[in-house]
């Protein structure tokens, strides 16, 4: 129970903190990270929940996608070019720390769970005992009894396609691209011209 | 239910019935094949795929009239289609036809005519149809991002006008935020009431309801507020009808506003009825304070957009007063006054497409100066609609705000009734100066010659507006039919 | 012992985080787009502290679409950004503000 409470001082302490400094930070890209911690250790907080599978989904959604979109845009914006020309190294002592602080979480996380596996699994203990997982708790319900969510999130991905193509998408004219058809349908006639060249005379 | 359990454990569900869905199964099977045209052919397919968009909402309009009466559910108790559901399917598809057929004109001019327009039309079409047909907390947050979603990339299409981009921006930020209240209030009441399903949330509340789903319910009434375009939720109505494209704002203000209210109908008569007195207050607080809010702040208006942003805003204060009733009355009033409501502002938003001159887009009021003599018919259904939006008898948008008054009054709620003819009738000031500009002020010039759809847009608005009084009884019949199927 | 209520709160403070984030924040829209990530983030502790002792999963499958949505969002939050940033060459907040009435 101590072991459960430590943790969920800890995730829940850092969540807090690294909110505050998301809106707080002066720099955009100090906030991403600070969002990444947010996330990573909300991610603590699920799998203490017994949520593993969404636990899982927000690292991989979130720090993998959401965040890193995130990134792409703030560098494709240029958003701060004083602090941006600065260089890259700046960056480091504040990734190192949320590298860091990751990294001892992960290891108290695996080595307690190495120690005694029943002191995380405190509320979920009724799921844990039908014998089904929580990953196989939620396939078995949602391509099934909740098959019209499913379908109506992937119409919404879709519209999340559309309209991040058809608002940036941009055909700039003269801009050479490789065409593999034109290639391929070249022939000697159409690319080379035989001249007669008299001597002293140039083309 | 699950049908059986596997030796495993794992549950096994029977393949839920699609009938009741089809009408949204056929749209988004339409969508993907369309998606899939508009990629390989590019560019040239927009006339296509607008027809094609078109037919494909006309042939699910008729399929939604087929439909019986009788309240279906499907989907683990998450979709419901009822008489509700068909009247006011059938609202949004028309308004989305509407609003989509007079956007190709002016998109063409501006250079902007892509396809990937009437598909976005479409998906936020088919989230529509799911917030009608939510019957449960899920459906109605999913629904309401697919419109929200489509609406935010439709406001920013002209992507390359400042003013787009901006009333896109704003329009997100804004609507992300409403859907995280809303998000939030839903977490709470799945909390407090142990389900997301509307009839199951009902049946919990009977025993009262404590403190926490109270909240959850403020949060998703702050959240729908926002949808509607209510005060306090309102600010960003006047710039995104201003800053999006024309004929994208005259799709905001029909289609998407019905579909909100017909949410905001599910929800606080499906779910919350049972504590109707602890949101009637809130619910009235909302209601005046839109209703005095457009009436006030539309007065100094130039701009005929803003203008437009200011009378929704009014318009929904007077709706929201039917809901707040919380009788079948109420709902039949808000039935009545959305269906009345949308044709006026699909008739007004065709006569401003129409205000062009020398290929530049008009957009103050001033420019409606004298118009009377250059253009009479263009006058008289302009100021026919806008006598209409002041509510001034006999015409259709006196008796839509008639109904609102009389299901407020029946529910008790005579003050605020009262304050409501108040309101209404310092909004008619300038809905009146409008009028005395077309009729009175010196012609500043002709406009081009209008497109042919938009002057039938305007005369079937303009028509229904003048001769509603005549012939009230087909919409009210069917509003009272949908509005019985709730109780 | 930790119960439902420390996770409500915990929901409760990063909901009022990213509430605070938006409407103090006067520097640039992208820490706005983040502040609506914390809020999508603090529904979703709710939903599964719900699901977790309830013990019912419907919780979860609500998070999980949550945060497809919000993928999808962020998506189309940022898209809209670049377009608005390609116009007016400027992220800040107080630069949002050619409409006025």
């Amino acid at each position: 129970m101590t072991v459960t409470a430590a943790f969920f001082y800890l995730f829940a302490g850092i969540t807090v903190a690294s909110a505050i400094m998301v809106i707080a930070a002066r720099n955009p890209v100090h906030s991403v990270l600070y969002l990444i911690l947010a996330f990573v250790n909300s991610a603590g907080l699920f799998i203490l929940l017994g949520a593993e599978f969404l636990a899982m989904i927000l690292i991989v959604v979130y720090v993998g996608a959401v965040a890193v979109l995130f990134l792409f845009v703030i560098m494709l914006l240029d958003v701060d070019f004083a602090e941006l020309r600065q260089g890259a190294l700046q960056y480091l002592p504040i990734g190192t720390v949320v590298g860091i602080i990751f990294l001892v979480e992960l290891i108290l996380v695996l080595t307690t769970y190495a120690f005694d596996p029943a002191l995380l699994n405190l509320p979920a203990a009724a799921e844990r005992q039908t014998g089904v997982t929580n990953t196989a708790q939620l396939g078995s319900v949602i391509y099934t009894k909740y098959v019209y969510f499913f379908q109506l999130s992937g119409l919404i991905l879709l519209v999340a396609m559309i309209g991040a193509i058809v608002l940036t998408l941009r055909d700039r004219p003269g801009v050479k691209r490789q065409d593999a058809a034109k290639q391929a349908a070249r022939t000697r006639e159409t690319s080379i011209e035989v001249r007669k060249v008299n001597s002293r005379e140039g083309v | 239910m699950p049908v059986e359990t596997t030796a495993s454990g794992i549950p096994i569900y029977a393949v839920p019935a699609l009938g009741p869905a089809l009408p949204e199964i056929i749209m988004a099977v339409g969508v993907l094949a369309l998606v899939l045209y508009g990629a390989l052919r590019g560019e040239r397919s927009t006339g296509v795929v607008t027809a094609a968009a078109i037919a494909l909402m006309a042939f699910t309009l008729g399929f939604v009239l087929t439909m019986p009466a009788e309240t279906q559910i499907t989907f683990a108790d998450a979709f419901i289609t009822d008489g509700f559901a068909r009247f006011m399917k059938a609202l949004v598809l028309i308004g989305a036809i509407v609003a989509l057929a007079m956007s190709r004109e002016h998109f063409r001019r501006a250079g902007i005519d892509r396809y990937e327009y009437p598909l976005l039309i479409l998906l936020a079409a088919i989230g529509m149809m799911v917030m009608i047909s939510a019957n449960d907390l899920i459906a109605l947050y999913l629904g309401l991002e697919l419109q929200s979603l489509a609406a935010y990339v439709i406001a920013s299409f002209h992507r390359d006008n400042a003013r787009s981009t901006e009333a896109g921006l704003k329009y997100f930020v804004l609507g992300a935020l409403a859907s995280g209240m809303l998000l939030y209030g839903s977490s709470l009441v799945y909390g407090f009431t142990g389900s997301v399903s509307f009839p199951e949330i009902a049946a919990v509340l009977t025993e009262g309801a404590n403190p926490g789903v109270i909240f959850g319910l403020v949060f998703i009434a702050a959240g729908l507020a926002f949808k509607v375009s209510a005060v306090p939720f309102h600010m960003w109505t006047p710039d995104v009808y201003q800053g999006a494209p024309t004929p994208v704002t005259a799709f905001f203000a029909s289609a998407p506003k019905v579909a909100a209210m017909a949410l905001a109908v599910r929800v606080f008569m499906g779910a919350f009825l049972t504590i109707v007195d602890q949101w009637q207050q809130i619910i009235v607080f909302i209601a005046v304070a839109s209703m005095f809010l457009g009436a006030f702040a539309a007065i100094g208006q130039r701009d005929i957009k803003r203008l437009m942003a200011y009378s929704s805003i009014a318009n929904i204060g007077f709706a929201l007063l039917g809901l707040a009733a919380g009788t079948q009355q109420g709902v039949e009033a808000v039935l009545v006054y959305m269906a009345i409501y949308m044709v006026m502002t699909l008739g007004v938003f065709a006569c401003i497409l129409a205000m062009r001159r020398g290929g530049v887009e008009l957009e103050t009021i001033d420019d409606l100066a004298g118009t009377a003599r250059t253009h009479p018919g263009f006058a008289f259904a302009m100021a026919m609609l806008m006598l209409s939006l002041a509510g001034i008898p006999p015409l259709a948008g006196f008796i839509g705000k008639y109904y609102a008054f009389w299901a407020a009054v029946e529910a008790g709620l005579v003050v605020f009734a009262v304050l409501g003819v108040i309101a209404s009738v310092v909004g008619a000031y300038y809905y009146l100066r409008i009028a005395k500009i077309i009729y009175f002020d010196e012609p500043v010039g002709a406009y081009e010659p209008m497109p042919g759809f938009l002057r039938g847009v305007m005369a079937v608005s303009a028509v229904f507006t003048v001769g509603f009084w005549l012939v009230p009884a087909p919409l009210v019949a069917a509003a009272g039919v949908a509005a019985r199927s709730l109780f | 012992m930790i119960t439902l209520v420390h996770f409500l709160t915990l929901a409760a403070i990063l909901f009022t985080l990213g509430v605070l984030g938006i409407f103090i924040n006067r520097k640039n829209v992208i820490v706005i787009l983040m502040s609506i990530e914390l809020i999508l983030l603090s529904v979703n502790i709710n939903l599964v502290a719900f699901s977790s002792y309830l013990n019912d999963i419907v919780g979860q499958v609500f998070a999980l679409f949550v945060l497809t949505v919000a993928a999808a969002e962020a998506a189309i939050g940022l898209a809209i950004l670049v377009i608005f940033f390609r116009n007016r060459g400027t992220i800040l907040v107080e630069d949002i503000n050619t409409m006025k009435g």
